[in-house]
């Protein structure tokens, strides 16, 4: 046998697919279709929202006093550094970390919409009810693991093996390919009950299909055998697990792994001045978003992610490239969905742990906390606006349930979600099988997506 | 019944490919026979089953086997120049392109972990401080000179048979894990600067390390109050009154230098007190537990610690996370339950033996037998284990330099974690009911990765890398199945025998057997026949 390196096995000739067939769905799906997609950008570790946005009026100087100098220790940032977001008519309130030019200039643009103090809440609470135990908490507040579980379950109150964004794909009609695609591997947030999401490579990564083979007998009979393999024997579960993960790989390598490729990217070139981890997730959802038609897909969801933001120490030199990653490659990917002409088509928003402490900690840093701020992006965003309740910033204050200024959120991850769907498409009557707690919050729409 | 049809299979698969190879001269080879139990303590205990090892284990038996393996010396991990933590004043502009790779990745650690873990003799020794390595995790990824992160494995390998308040008390001394979790140069409160001692090590101390958020029964089953709620182990106030416990330490003072209330990045050793920075007014930690005013660091810490590690969770907490590590991936009740009271006393008092809790994880009857027929049983396996279990099995020689590189592509590279959670959390669930941590790893994506990786190393390992001093890249000789490049029907067998444990059924026989005859006959037949089951899901779960 000879396996040769050069030869590639795209996949295509394997499952049978011919290029008519990929043609058919080229034009039963041609440009201006009602084509809509999530893109969820988790940041790991929490990010600390109340340095990614300040308030610049006279708030500031609770800010500072709470955040205290860097010249001592502290974690405030000056006054003129930070990046101001002018509202369309009046002054501004609120300013990004200095790290943020290009998502200052997509909220100049009507592009972006901040979202004040949302966290997993169990049911709507207050510092009182808080304080009362009137309103559970949800389970392990502050640990990592299960905020970021539950951030992508919005189930604070019991364990899920199910993730919203699969819930959402459960919704949706069957399709060539699953409609929920991760850039970061296996999470939560992307498993269904029914239906199950792909995992692909980051841009620049590996190849999504197996290497090394040719149309020789030789490589035939060893791609038989492994497909015979996979389908047999299968009562252990855990190996029917792995078998499922497998054929499903298989499958959709033959007609992703040319898009994975980059084969026919208009867009690679937007994120080439700024390649970064989470910028090489967003091309790689460019260009399955530019292949939309080829891949007969309608609805997707996509989980991209960036880690480091735990910044227990240091955090003034920590926070500032990861946010300034954020920064440019989410605007290099609002860009290219200007470019593709699907900008009103595709919402990117964030997600994380939870926030941080006001007051800072010993080292530089900020401490695990509650409701944080995050960010929403894309055509149909009503943007250049902020939504939610701004915590006041005071340690000990009416919304900080401890002394240290974590927040009580004021929106919960539900309401976020749910946001989110209904404009995805989700009738109002299915939302409770996405969000099963959403019932208990006054609004499922906090207008952000008009 | 499957063994009776395999074996008739066998015979007559055999005896079809003798009549083919008919013009062969001399007598074929006989497979492989090897006890299915031996085979089965050896996937479990090792870094992969030699036809070697399982001798050995046959030879000795299961239990003085282990024995043997506990009082193994750790395999040496190498040195490696201790480096100031600043990459720009240790690699300035113009320096070598492999000084930030040696100095400031695990990368050199990484190497030498694989070469040991591929042929060192401590292997059940490696093996637990691997399962540690991802429970107590210290990460290249912050921590970043590459003599701070070997130091740090190294005290896992030289703990793996100690004590788990040992274990706790070297970990939580560890430099390394000081400054990954910031318990290094954590200070008292300090009221004019508005600053409060840093909780990180105090939370994930208990969180991740020794008791978990909510109680639990000696099975493992969670401790619920009348309305079904879950009780936590631990509040806020507790992690907060641990962060005061944990001031006043810093790093160790390197030979030469002057001791400083903040002494610079050293990871040689422990870290050291700085009374100064401790804070002691009186605390409440875990359990309600009152730590008096007025105390030394050290007895502080001892006092926390001793509250830790006796906490009725442990056993439960720890000593799971050792059976997903080692055996199967959900383990009944009464197998955590039996662990748990090993933890408690290992029969001569002493608490948390981790050597004897290892052994009776090793012993139980839920983890020995020639078979296992329970749909739930078993693990998927660990990347790491993927590859060693390559190269253990096909004869693999290295200077560890590709597995280094490869564990990283396949999302594993030891000591090398994306955060303290590991490379994937110890529940996760990718099926209803049947938690498989390592399954996180494993998605679509994962599945070529791999496929890829087993492909280079069957069929073109690469060689000495230039740019790592003494080089001597990966060979491959096929090991234990080279002899059976002209006897498909003993390939299979000896397949079956040393990877699966005689569980291959027929069928799957027949599969692997087309794709081996549609080969030349030679080392492509082995390499063809690996190639195809290490790739198959039954490869990926060990049971």
């Amino acid at each position: 046998m000879r396996i040769s390196r050069r030869d590639v096995l795209s996949g295509l000739s394997m499952i049978g697919l011919s290029a008519g067939l990929l043609g058919g769905r080229r034009t039963a799906h041609a440009a201006g279709d009602d084509y809509r997609a999530l893109v969820c950008v988790f940041l790991f570790g929490g990010n600390d929202g109340n340095n990614m946005v300040v308030p610049v009026d006279a708030r500031y100087s609770d800010y500072a006093t709470a955040r205290r100098q860097p010249t001592d220790g502290g974690l405030a940032l000056a006054m003129d550094q930070l990046l101001p977001l002018a509202p369309a008519s009046g002054p501004a309130q609120y300013g990004f970390h200095p790290s943020m030019p290009e998502l200052q200039q997509l909220w100049n643009q009507g592009a972006l919409a901040v979202m004040f103090n949302v966290g997993t809440l169990v049911a709507p609470t207050s510092k009182a009810d808080d304080s009362a135990g009137r309103v559970p908490r949800p389970e392990s507040l502050m640990s990592h693991q299960d905020q970021q579980n539950q951030w992508q379950t919005s189930l604070p109150d019991r364990p899920s093996r199910t993730g919203w964004g699969g819930r959402l794909a459960d919704q949706l009609p069957s399709a060539p390919l699953p409609p929920l695609v991760s850039v970061a591997g296996n999470v939560l947030f992307a498993l269904g009950t029914s239906s199950h999401p792909l995992a692909v490579p980051t841009a620049g990564g590996a190849t999504f299909g197996l290497s090394g083979f040719s149309s020789s007998p030789g490589s035939r009979a060893l791609v038989t055998a492994m497909t015979a393999l996979r389908g047999l024997d299968l009562d252990n579960a855990l190996i029917q697990s792995v078998a499922g993960e497998t054929a499903a790989a298989f499958a959709a390598s033959g007609m992703l792994s040319p898009v994975l490729a980059g084969t026919g990217s208009t867009t690679d070139a937007l994120f080439q001045s700024q390649p970064s981890v989470l910028g090489d997730q967003l091309l790689q959802v460019a260009r399955i978003i530019e292949a939309r038609s080829v891949l007969g897909a309608t609805r997707q969801i996509f989980f991209v992610a960036i880690g480091g933001f735990d910044t227990h120490n240091d955090q003034l030199n920590r926070q500032a490239p990861l946010l300034a990653e954020v920064s440019s490659s989410l605007s290099a990917f609002y860009t290219a969905t200007v470019q593709l002409g699907v900008a009103s088509q595709v919402t990117t928003f964030t997600l994380s742990d939870f926030g941080r402490t006001l007051a800072p900690a010993s080292g530089g840093g900020s401490d695990h906390a509650w409701g944080n701020h995050h960010l929403v992006l894309g055509g149909a965003v009503q943007g250049r606006q902020t939504y939610g309740t701004f915590p006041t910033l005071a340690l000990g204050g009416p919304d900080d349930f401890t002394a240290q200024g974590r927040w009580l959120p004021t929106t919960s991850t539900d309401q976020y979600a749910a946001t989110l769907a209904r404009w995805f498409g989700v009738a109002p009557g299915d939302l409770g099988a996405v969000l099963p707690n959403l019932g208990r919050f006054a609004s499922a729409d906090l207008g952000f997506l008009g | 019944m499957l063994a009776v049809n395999s074996r008739v299979l066998r015979s007559g698969a055999l005896a079809l490919l003798l009549a083919a190879c008919s013009s062969q001269p001399s007598a074929p080879p006989k497979p492989l026979v090897l006890s299915p139990d031996a085979v089965r303590l050896a996937a479990q205990a090792t870094f992969g089953p030699t036809a070697a090892v399982v001798a050995d284990i046959q030879q000795r038996g299961a239990a003085p086997w282990i024995d043997a393996q506990l009082q193994t010396p750790p395999s040496d991990l190498g040195t490696y120049p201790v480096v100031a933590d600043n990459v720009n004043a240790v690699c300035p502009t113009g320096s070598s392109a492999t000084c930030y790779r040696d100095n400031f990745t695990p990368f050199l650690t990484e190497a030498a972990f694989f070469r040991n873990a591929i042929s060192g003799a401590d292997q059940l020794r490696q093996r637990v401080a691997f399962a540690l390595s991802q429970v107590v995790v210290v990460s290249g990824a912050e921590v970043r000179p590459n003599y701070g992160v070997a130091e740090y494995e190294k005290l896992l390998l030289r703990d793996a048979f100690g004590t788990y308040r040992q274990l706790l008390e070297d970990v939580t001394l560890s430099p390394a894990m000081g400054r990954y979790l910031n318990m290094v140069n954590n200070d008292k409160p300090n009221p004019a600067r508005g600053t409060s001692p840093n909780e990180n090590y105090a939370r994930e101390v208990m969180q991740l390390f020794s008791i978990g958020l909510v109680q639990l029964n000696p099975d493992g089953s969670v401790v619920t109050d009348s309305s079904g709620t879950p009780v936590p182990t631990y509040d806020q106030n507790a992690v907060i009154g641990l962060a005061h416990v944990l001031t006043g330490w810093t790093y160790p003072l390197q030979p030469g230098a002057t001791q400083r209330t903040h002494n610079p990045p050293y990871y040689l050793g422990s870290m050291v007190v700085v009374p100064g920075n401790h804070d002691t007014a009186a605390k409440t930690i875990l359990g309600g537990t009152q730590i008096p005013a007025g105390q030394t660091p050290e007895a502080d810490l001892a006092q926390a610690l001793d509250t830790i590690a006796g906490h009725a969770n442990v056993g439960p907490f720890i000593g799971k996370q050792l059976i997903q590590a080692l055996v199967t991936a959900n383990p009944s009740p009464a197998y955590v339950g039996r662990i748990s009271a090993v933890w408690a006393d290992d029969g001569h008092g002493v608490r948390g033996n981790l050597g004897a809790v290892v052994r009776a994880i090793l012993l139980d009857p839920e983890a020995r037998g020639d078979v296992k027929t329970d749909p739930s049983y078993g693990r998927v396996k660990d990347p790491v284990l993927l590859l060693t279990g390559l190269a253990r099995a096909l004869g693999v020689a290295t200077d560890g330099v590709y597995f280094a590189r490869a564990s990283s592509s396949l999302e594993q590279p030891p000591y090398l974690s994306p955060t303290v959670f590991n490379f994937y959390p110890p529940d996760y669930t990718p099926e209803s009911n049947l938690v498989s941590p390592a399954s996180a790893l494993l998605d679509s994506a994962s599945v070529f990765n791999r496929a890829n990786v087993f492909l280079q190393l069957l069929y073109s390992p690469p060689g000495p890398d230039k740019t790592v001093n003494g080089s001597t890249g990966t060979q491959i000789t096929l090991g234990d199945l080279a002899p059976f490049g002209n006897d498909s029907g003993a390939l299979v067998d000896s397949i079956d025998a040393l990877l699966f444990h005689g569980t291959l059924s027929s069928s799957q026989r027949l599969a692997v057997l087309d794709a081996v005859n549609a080969q030349p006959a030679g080392p492509s037949w082995v390499r063809a026949a690996a190639y195809v089951v290490l790739t198959s899901p039954h490869y990926q779960v060990e049971r």
